[in-house]
């Protein structure tokens, strides 16, 4: 998985009930927009994210035009977290590693 | 010629629709036939019946609008009547033959005079409204030209429901030929709203960049699968408008062109089990 889908997932397990639109998603990950929308449209491809048109009165009211809004769906979350683990286990070891085998020292936290 | 009173607010809560007009009517012309005016918004309330502008207000809340902005500039019983059935005949199984039978050969004239002149009323009224200095037009004409205006100045007051690209050119069209209609017709009224609403929605979306970056991402989606391409264009199209600077604007317009190859391709092969 790459960093930028990685980001995206991350953005979207923050507050996994909230929806987002792309503009925030490319707020909240930095990535421009041509990096987003493929990311999430592969996403919605593998059933991790749902998107749907925002409801006309909000849009309405706010006097904009209307959002396309994405979300994890339960799946996708559950998904996200698992392929966030791995990703960043590997990378995390060569630091862990050594200081998993230290012996404990009395009266020292880790 | 002062501004109108606030308009009224058809489709709203009211018992009655169609009294805030009457109300206007009784208050410009006391002789009106309030009668005629009524059986007029019943025909087009039937006609129009579940069908809705793109604001999500009942179809028919569009030719009472007219009707009300036509009844403030002090047009008369059958100019109100075709303003209220300009679109009776479009989409529906209602005919010329049968609305002449109903309301008369004077507002079937007005009525298909109005639809003749269609989307565009700029070609026919430089032939058919008068010249510089020059009479009045015919009679049946300028009716024609006033339910125009009203119809096009509605428009303009719901322009926000329509996609950015769609209300840059119907502004254009409003500051370039309806402005100087309704100068010529002696509307000031008309002609200074249509003004302001117009002056705004260029304001908001740019006199042209964001236009442009538009287009170019609509002809680049000719990439994705058919079935797809409308939903992506408007919502880019929608994120577009709203990012506040034009430089914002054309960067994610660059920026969303430079990821279509790279979307195109997800779009077109199947789904596999990992991202």
């Amino acid at each position: 998985m790459t960093l930028q889908t990685q980001l995206v997932l991350r953005a979207l397990l923050a507050e996994p009930d909230v929806q987002r639109y792309g503009l925030q998603l490319c707020a909240e990950t930095g990535l421009p927009a041509g990096t987003i929308y493929p990311i999430v449209a592969r996403l919605e491809q593998l059933g991790w994210v749902h998107s749907s048109w925002e409801d006309p009165h909000e849009h309405v009211a706010a006097g904009r035009p209307r959002r396309r809004y994405y979300r994890l769906t339960e799946e996708g979350a559950q998904q996200a977290r698992d392929s966030l683990a791995r990703a960043y286990r590997p990378r995390n070891k060569p630091r862990l590693g050594p200081a998993a085998t230290w012996p404990d020292v009395p009266g020292m936290s880790r | 010629m002062n501004r109108p009173p606030a308009p009224a607010q058809p489709g709203s809560a009211g018992a009655d629709p169609v009294a805030g007009l009457l109300r206007i009517v009784a208050g410009t012309r006391p002789g009106a036939d309030a009668g005629l005016i009524g059986r007029a918004y019943q025909v087009a309330a039937h006609w129009h019946h579940g069908r809705h502008r793109a604001s999500g207000d009942p179809y028919v809340s569009h030719p009472l609008a007219v009707a009300t902005i036509a009844a403030e500039v002090g047009a008369d019983d059958p100019t109100l009547c075709a303003a209220l059935l300009h679109d009776t005949l479009e989409g529906t199984c209602y005919t010329l033959v049968a609305l002449r039978e109903e309301f008369g050969a004077e507002i079937a004239h007005l009525v298909a005079g109005a639809m003749a002149a269609g989307a565009t009323p700029g070609e026919e009224t430089a032939s058919s409204a008068p010249g510089p200095g020059g009479g009045a037009a015919a009679p049946g004409d300028a009716r024609i030209l006033v339910i125009q205006l009203a119809d096009r100045l509605h428009n303009m007051r719901t322009l926000r429901h329509l996609p950015p690209a769609t209300q840059v050119q119907t502004s254009r069209q409003a500051l370039e030929v309806l402005v100087p209609l309704a100068r010529r017709l002696r509307l000031d009224a008309i002609r200074s709203e249509l003004e302001g609403l117009a002056s705004d929605a260029l304001k908001r979306y740019g006199p042209g960049a964001d236009v442009v970056s538009g287009r170019l991402l609509a002809a680049a989606s000719a990439l994705l699968p058919p079935a797809v391409r409308a939903r992506w264009c408007q919502e880019w199209l929608g994120e577009l408008s709203v990012l506040p600077t034009r430089r914002a604007r054309v960067s994610f317009a660059a920026q969303t062109l430079l990821g279509m190859a790279r979307l195109a391709v997800v779009l077109h092969r199947p789904a596999k089990p990992t991202p």
